[in-house]
């Protein structure tokens, strides 16, 4: 067996990248349960690529079968109802963990200097999930996979002068139909392969500046401890709360996460009275609606994902650890995090009266967060040196800081 | 999103910690009469497309008792609509929906089922009408709307029996789900404590 390795070790750099980038990877020791959700996202992505590989052996994409191969998986497929519940779980279990992994990072200001390469691939990675999470609720050509696919295809059409071509292209047609769910099947089943490939992207950036940690401080190398045993084991710890979260929703409730609309077949002669996105999606759904004007919402829409990637520089405060010595900065980050909660069940009623204008001003507030942390933040680092916050927390210069009082 | 789910989750955990859940011969027996409905009544117009009659066998029909329900059809055949589709459509104006995923297609599920079958009157005008379903081109196929006190009571649990029926033909695993819901959660659960205790252990090394 040493002979093996070493064998190999001469012509690949098995042991040393198992020792850099696993075993020894060096950890700071100071990262709590809210630094697990990374490898969670991993473990859900095996998952999905997983039980969708043994899908996609029983189901059917063509739209007089799709609807009916479903129910063959759900009632014929030995556990077929099982692989299609960790399946459907499993995809919001996905951006459940995912949205909580940018929730982490926003508080502690991960995503500032030297991680903006290592935030900007994992908004790459969102969008890539977010475009999957799409496509693949169309396979099941229920009412709410074929309107909702109507909807959002639809959404192109507010590009300038060839937007009326790129909705034909997109959907192979005039109207959502079986070119379109052939051409998302492959697609959907594509796009988990590029974000596998993204995945690795981001671990190397991530391998490159290290992990941040909850003091927002570069520790010294007597703060840092091997990844294993202890980080494996503390994630694995997570993995087990996790699963008991995740298995109970597939075993007991699994319809949860399933729009009832969703289990009528695709009508196109038949628009159901509310035509609803998936969960993850509402916040961004209800930021689309509250723009009265199409260009408009759209827009808005894109904005409201992409500009995360301009935090690192909206965020122009040099205080270490974010929210943790940042009182205005967390201030924002609850508002901001109660602010999603209110779009989102703005964005799973019809945009009536009083909702309406609710939707609205949730809308601006979640941009104007953005715009106002420029200012906010530059103010809230001169006031907090002014009340004497210690040096050591600092990412500056003695000038600067001179300069900032 | 259904969000009577989780709170009937929670009340049918609440009942079986009282013990006033349903016992197992209980619900096997309204299934079977609700079986019985199914085939008698509402598939003669409905389908319960993704049902087959050996499905039946799973309720605890014997073969025998199968055989007569499904008549010169065989038992690995579909529960299509005895009524041909076109001529339902003549006579209702609409092709009746299918039938074997109506309990997951619709909020609150079989309660809805059971309010909406149930839910027949006779409007002022002296046509019959649904409280739930107003307008609904369905008629009034258990008489809920003509029926005195007495006879309305068996009507109500007929009706119970046949929403039942459809709750266990939109999802025929549910059973056999929970059932090994339980084995994997117990699992986990050990699995996680023990991987906690063993986390304790090796972050102690760190002391």
């Amino acid at each position: 067996m040493k002979k093996m390795i070493a064998w190999i070790d001469a012509r690949f750099p098995l042991t040393h990248f198992i020792k850099h980038e696993l075993t020894d990877y060096p950890t700071p020791r100071n990262l709590s349960y809210w630094w697990g959700f990374g490898f969670l996202a991993g473990f859900v992505l095996v998952i999905q690529l997983v039980t969708g590989i043994f899908l996609a052996m029983h189901y059917k994409a063509d739209s007089n079968l799709a609807f009916d191969s479903v129910q063959h998986i759900m009632r014929d497929v030995n556990y077929g109802w099982l692989i299609r519940y960790l399946h459907s779980t499993g995809a919001s279990a996905f951006f459940a963990v995912i949205y909580i992994h940018m929730a982490r990072t926003l508080y502690y200001g991960s995503y500032r200097r030297p991680r903006e390469l290592l935030w900007w691939t994992g908004q790459g990675l969102l969008l890539l999930m977010m475009a999957t999470a799409f496509m693949g609720y169309l396979l099941p050509w229920g009412q709410m996979s074929y309107w909702g696919a109507t909807v959002i295809t639809n959404l192109f059409s507010a590009t300038p002068i060839i937007g009326d071509q790129i909705v034909i292209w997109l959907r192979g047609g005039f109207a959502v139909d079986d070119p379109t769910l052939t051409r998302f099947f492959s697609m959907h089943y594509l796009f988990p392969f590029l974000i596998s490939a993204a995945a690795v992207i981001h671990l190397i950036a991530l391998h490159t500046v290290r992990s941040s940690n909850p003091s927002g401080l570069n520790l010294s190398d007597k703060d840092n401890i091997p990844f294993h045993p202890y980080f494996t084991i503390k994630d694995l710890f997570g993995l087990g709360v996790f699963m008991l979260v995740y298995f109970g929703i597939v075993f007991f409730d699994p319809e949860l996460v399933i729009d009832v609309t969703n289990n009528i077949p695709a009508n196109p002669m038949q628009t159901p009275a509310d035509i609803v996105p998936e969960w993850y999606f509402l916040p961004f759904y209800a930021i689309l609606r509250a723009v009265p004007d199409l260009i408009g919402g759209v827009v808005a829409m894109a904005l409201s994902v992409l500009i995360f990637a301009a935090l690192p520089y909206l965020d122009r405060s040099r205080i270490s650890g974010g929210a943790i010595y940042r009182p205005v900065y967390r201030t924002m980050f609850y508002v901001f995090i109660v602010d999603i909660f209110v779009l989102g069940y703005v964005g799973a009623h019809p945009p009536e009266s009083v909702l309406k204008v609710v939707g609205e001003v949730a809308t601006a507030i979640y941009f104007s967060t953005f715009l106002l942390l420029p200012f906010l933040s530059r103010w809230e680092e001169g006031y907090l040196l002014k009340r004497g916050l210690p040096v050591e927390v600092m990412e500056m210069t003695q000038k600067e800081i001179e300069e900032a009082r | 999103m259904n969000h009577f789910r989780l709170w009937a989750l929670f009340a049918s955990l609440a009942c079986t910690m009282n013990g006033t859940a349903l016992a197992a011969g209980d619900k096997a027996a309204i299934l079977q009469r609700g079986a019985h409905v199914a085939t008698e009544v509402c598939n003669a117009c409905h389908s319960l497309k993704y049902l087959k009659y050996s499905d039946f066998l799973k309720l605890g029909f014997t073969k025998q008792q199968v055989d007569v329900m499904r008549g010169d059809r065989n038992m690995g055949d579909p529960l299509i609509a005895q009524m041909a589709p076109g001529d339902a459509l003549a006579a209702f104006g609409i092709v009746p929906p299918d039938l074997s995923l109506m309990a997951k297609a619709r909020e609150g599920g079989v309660g809805y089922i059971d309010s909406m079958i149930t839910g027949f009157y006779t409007a002022a005008n002296g046509n019959t009408d649904n409280h739930v379903f107003p307008g609904i081109k369905m008629p009034d196929i258990l008489g809920i709307s003509q029926a005195d006190p007495t006879s309305r009571k068996a009507l109500l649990v007929k009706a119970e029996d046949v929403s039942t029926f459809l709750g266990w033909a939109a999802d025929p695993m549910a059973e056999s789900r929970e059932n090994l819901g339980y084995a994997v959660m117990a699992y986990v659960f050990v699995l996680t404590v023990l991987l906690y205790l063993l986390k304790r252990k090796i972050w102690k090394r760190l002391e």
